[in-house]
């Protein structure tokens, strides 16, 4: 009775290793940039180790931040190489997955899905990034919340107001947190002004939005 | 016989089931578990349209798709150039408005993405993400 489940099982494994596709060493790439690195870069590396040659019939990147390039359009049997896969950095924060899809003339499993997990740190975490009073408002200060993030070390910031009807006041809460309280000098005019946030002996500036709106829209 | 065949599709079953669960132990950590967007979070071109002038349209897509063409009046507000462009947005956004983010197709997240940042970043309210994206807007519209 155990020989169908040998025979099938046989024949799976048989059927498997003859067929022409890309083995590829990983399919998932972790990648941690610095808060400096401007792009992130995964290498996907692969290997034929059927006897036919593959090509490649598309490889794209699931969105425009990223972009993937091969060495090369076919793999001959035996042949390596890698597909590098260039994330853009930007200003995004925490945990990126982005993936690009690799489409081959293989028998069989001619798309491959290549993910590229980056894990991008965040110096400042700015909570709200917009604080406003409506027209006619008690011009009460209102509070904006700076993280510093788990890998850096912020001692000092310096807030500068793009308007001098708002003023700012800064409180070093400790453990890495500071207070910023937002002031209006009035609430009669509508105004807006940038705050420019700024950690000491760093090159990056963050901003929040100080503004007095008119009063909301009612449909 | 009979147990024998149910024996036979059980050990089947059990080493089908064994890559599987090998995978999820192995890569437990490393699978990406994005929901989709909520269903009240997506708005459709027929929808947003019924809200008239009382919404921002927020084009996520990169600078270069924006330039080529874009709903019109919309605002550029892409994660590559975030903390410059928040400001600019958030200097005409007003409270009571709705906001609708829009990206290039489905399959790009970049529309959730910036509209989940508006709603934690600067805590707005009503953000939603417009189902079908540009070519959805494209489609109706052109």
């Amino acid at each position: 009775m155990k020989t169908p489940i040998v025979a099938f099982a046989l024949s799976i494994i048989i059927s498997l290793s003859a067929r022409a596709e890309l083995k590829w060493e990983q399919t998932t790439v972790e990648l941690h940039p610095t808060a400096a690195d401007k792009q992130a870069v995964g290498h996907f590396k692969y290997q034929n180790p059927g006897k036919t040659p593959v090509h490649f019939k598309s490889v794209h990147a699931s969105c425009g931040c990223t972009t993937a390039q091969t060495q090369k359009d076919e793999v001959p049997p035996g042949g390596t190489g890698e597909i590098t896969a260039t994330f853009n950095i930007g200003d995004r924060t925490g945990t990126q997955v982005k993936t690009v899809t690799v489409e081959t003339d293989e028998a069989t499993n001619q798309k491959t899905v290549l993910t590229l997990r980056t894990i991008i740190p965040e110096q400042l975490e700015i909570n709200p990034r917009l604080v406003f009073w409506k027209q006619g408002d008690k011009p009460d200060p209102k509070a904006i919340t700076v993280k510093v993030g788990k890998d850096f070390t912020v001692k000092h910031i310096k807030v500068t107001s793009s308007s001098p009807d708002f003023q700012t006041k800064v409180e070093e809460k400790g453990n890495g947190e500071f207070k910023i309280d937002v002031q209006p000098q009035e609430t009669k005019n509508v105004i807006a002004s940038t705050l420019t946030i700024q950690p000491e002996d760093s090159q990056k500036v963050f901003y929040a939005t100080a503004r007095i709106t008119n009063s909301p829209v009612v449909q | 016989m009979r147990s024998s065949l149910v024996r036979q599709v059980l050990i089947l079953l059990a080493l089908a089931l064994a890559p599987g669960v090998g995978e999820a132990v192995y890569f437990r950590h490393r699978i990406s578990w994005q929901s989709a967007v909520l269903p009240s979070e997506l708005v459709t071109v027929d929808q947003a349209r019924t809200w008239g002038g009382n919404v921002i349209w927020v084009d996520a897509r990169p600078d270069e798709e924006f330039a080529s063409d874009h709903v019109p009046g919309a605002l550029s507000l892409n994660e590559d150039r975030w903390n410059e462009l928040l400001p600019q947005f958030l200097a005409v956004w007003s409270p009571g408005t709705k906001v609708v983010v829009y990206c290039s197709s489905l399959s790009c997240n970049t529309s959730r993405e910036v509209a989940r940042r508006l709603r934690r970043e600067a805590q707005l309210p009503d953000v939603f993400v417009l189902e079908g994206g540009w070519e959805a807007w494209l489609k109706k519209n052109r």
